[in-house]
């Protein structure tokens, strides 16, 4: 086993967190950015609400382009992606320079997309950077904490966005478990009050979504 | 050549790939550049390095011997070899490292010493860097890059493979390590050199830590890991300075240092690379006594020779600055980076004569040396190539003996009418070629 400080720990779990919140919101964006080409403009209204962040855009056009590239817009895409860079950087030693390559590629390539006349074909890029980081962490990392760290922030962050965009009750028992997998492997310890608490509204037919996403935020003390 | 030439912006594409950049603070914000790179290398012949060699591991073996004997016995003063009073009154002097000798007697394991080639093909000492000389990192991972660029390069050359550097730091490190890991101290991700940090830290296994990682307990110092095991501390290679080391000895609002380190490393505890209290050996001022000192302590003759230096703290060089000042160039000893420095001949009348009064009231301030012609070396400039100013620096890692690296990080200017080649202030780098026969 690594030797892994809380610092570093918490570094390589929001790396998780964040990388995940990249992808994850990128896929759903490009959905959402879809719907509002011909279906429904305002779905960025009802985005904003399910996702908890001030709806501070004045069209979908406007939505559009802030909330992938506005990186004075802390809730943006390119914010999440400097804050999983932030993370990476300072993991460079355990993670590898091959790994950290492809988030650097990401800011890189999201950069790119900025400038684009069409933002929404470059953005795929990003994507396959993040994936391809996930793979490279798991190809050159040998280390099982450290890998599980990442992958436990990951499924938090999923299960955490899942909730928020109210997914079939399928899919976010799904994530749970693999947050206690992977939470294992990592030797993270589980705040009980609220690991129940998750386990509990997963289970039940009418899940408080709210109580939800409240245990999932505060899973895991460090 | 001209094949890896063509390659210099896929290998510069791919040096940002990984990060290879390094940090500024402009009016209070923090901003990250790439360090250019430009693939026409240095080129040092087997024989001329050969000599480097043997003056860079001299120099380096006489500057520990220095810091050992001040900060001890202090024979050189007594010998009247060195004025006692420019010792005690340099700012790298402390007074907290008076008695301290480092663990097996090592007190610069990593030295970046500057160098330049003047047009007459001699070389030259600029500067001794002994506290946290950085660098190294540049000609490593872009050596590793124009191989990938450029294989024939390589293969139909001779020459020496640099990519040992991190095997030589490792074992710099082991050498001194008093029981427990290795680990890189790094003040954190906004620091000018913090890709340097992580990636040596990769490199050599070591563990990159910030002053929150560690912790002192009962005389020594541990890693604290997440799952509240503490693991020994052997070796710290920091890279902050000695003033931010420990807020319990030196800047008390330090808080990136880790409070009572000083006091595990004076019970000889833990190995701080590099010692604390090297710069009185890298003063500017001190460097005007490096030939003494090498004949002091070796009984040897300099191989290197040091730029023509003058200090105005003697009254005759004094004269002679005051005299001579529009043919010299002038450096503050408090400064680096390539601030503080001033060419005479670039000042108008009044800044002249103000100069002048700041010699003749602070003499112990500055230096001033003979301007060197520096023999430019050819850079890429887009199709062209043109003719820059360069210095190389060359590292030297110490542990039973002083061992040259056989590379080094050669900056250079990418305006023309500068030699200031520091990356702060826009230098670009090379990579640093030792042929093998």
């Amino acid at each position: 086993m690594g030797i892994i400080s809380i610092e570093k720990a918490n570094n390589l779990m929001w790396l998780g967190r964040y990388s995940e919140r990249v992808f994850t919101t990128l896929k759903r964006y490009e959905n959402s950015f879809d719907m509002m080409l011909d279906m429904k403009p305002d779905f960025y209204i009802e985005y904003c609400e399910r996702l908890n962040i001030p709806n501070v855009y004045t069209s979908a056009d406007d939505f559009i382009r802030k909330y992938a590239y506005d990186t004075d817009n802390e809730d943006s895409i390119f914010s999440n992606l400097y804050r999983a860079y932030d993370n990476a950087l300072v993991m460079r030693d355990f993670i590898s320079s091959d790994s950290l390559a492809y988030i650097e590629m990401a800011v890189f390539e999201m950069k790119k997309a900025r400038v684009s006349d069409s933002p929404l074909i470059e953005l795929q890029i990003v994507r396959d950077n993040i994936l391809a980081f996930w793979g490279c962490i798991d190809d050159c990392v040998d280390d099982i904490i450290i890998r599980n760290l990442i992958k436990v922030g990951r499924r938090i962050e999923r299960l955490d966005l899942c909730l928020r965009h109210g997914d079939e009750k399928q899919e976010l028992k799904r994530h749970f478990e693999q947050i206690q997998l992977y939470g294992t492997r990592a030797r993270v310890q589980f705040d009980k009050l609220n690991y129940y608490k998750l386990a509990y509204e997963l289970e039940k037919p009418d899940t408080d979504y709210k109580v939800a996403i409240e245990a999932v935020e505060n899973l895991i003390k460090m | 050549m001209e094949e890896l030439n063509k390659h210099v912006n896929t290998v510069n594409h791919l040096l940002a790939r990984y990060g290879v950049r390094f940090g500024i603070y402009k009016n209070n914000t923090f901003k990250e550049q790439l360090f250019p790179f430009d693939t026409i290398p240095r080129i040092i012949p087997k024989a001329e390095f050969d000599y480097l060699d043997k003056g860079l591991a001299q120099r380096v073996t006489a500057l520990n011997l220095f810091l050992a004997d001040i900060y001890n016995e202090k024979k050189i003063l007594k010998d009247k070899i060195i004025p006692e009073d420019f010792v005690y009154s340099s700012s790298g002097y402390l007074p907290e490292c008076e008695g301290i000798m480092p663990p097996k007697g090592v007190f610069s394991h990593i030295s970046g010493i500057d160098l330049v080639q003047g047009d007459d093909e001699k070389w030259y000492v600029l500067e001794d860097n002994l506290r946290v000389p950085s660098g190294a990192s540049y000609p490593l991972i872009a050596r590793d890059l124009c191989r990938k660029a450029s294989p024939n390069t390589f293969s139909h050359n001779h020459i020496e493979d640099n990519r040992n550097y991190a095997e030589l730091l490792k074992k710099t490190m082991d050498y001194v390590n008093t029981g427990g890991i290795n680990v890189i101290l790094t003040p954190g991700r906004y620091n000018a050199a913090f890709f340097e940090h992580s990636y040596l830290a990769e490199k050599t296994g070591s563990i990159l830590a910030t002053g929150n990682d560690l912790v002192v307990e009962g005389d020594r110092l541990y890693y604290q890991e997440y799952d509240g095991e503490k693991m020994q501390v052997g070796a710290v290679y920091r890279r902050i300075s000695d003033d931010y080391l420990d807020p319990m000895t030196f800047v008390p609002e330090s808080v990136i240092g880790i409070p009572h380190i000083f006091d595990v490393y004076k019970k000889g505890n833990v190995a701080l690379l590099n010692a604390p209290g090297n710069g009185i050996a890298d003063d500017k001022g001190i460097y005007y006594f490096v030939p003494k000192i090498i004949k002091y302590y070796l009984n040897e003759e300099p191989i290197l020779n040091n730029a023509p230096t003058y200090l105005p703290f003697y009254e005759e060089d004094r004269k002679y600055v005051l005299e001579n000042f529009e043919k010299l160039v002038i450096k503050d000893v408090a400064e680096a980076g390539g601030y503080g420095v001033v060419f005479g001949k670039d000042l108008s009348k009044e800044e002249v004569a103000d100069f002048k009064n700041k010699i003749i009231s602070e003499p112990r301030r500055f230096i001033a040396q003979e301007v060197i012609n520096f023999l430019d070396l050819d850079v890429l400039d887009g199709d062209k190539i043109v003719k820059r100013k360069a210095d190389l620096r060359a590292f030297v890692l110490t542990s039973d003996k002083a061992e040259v690296w056989k590379s080094g990080l050669t900056r250079f200017s990418r305006n023309p009418d500068s030699a200031i080649v520091n990356s702060s202030q826009g230098g670009g780098f090379k990579d640093t070629w030792v042929l093998s026969q």
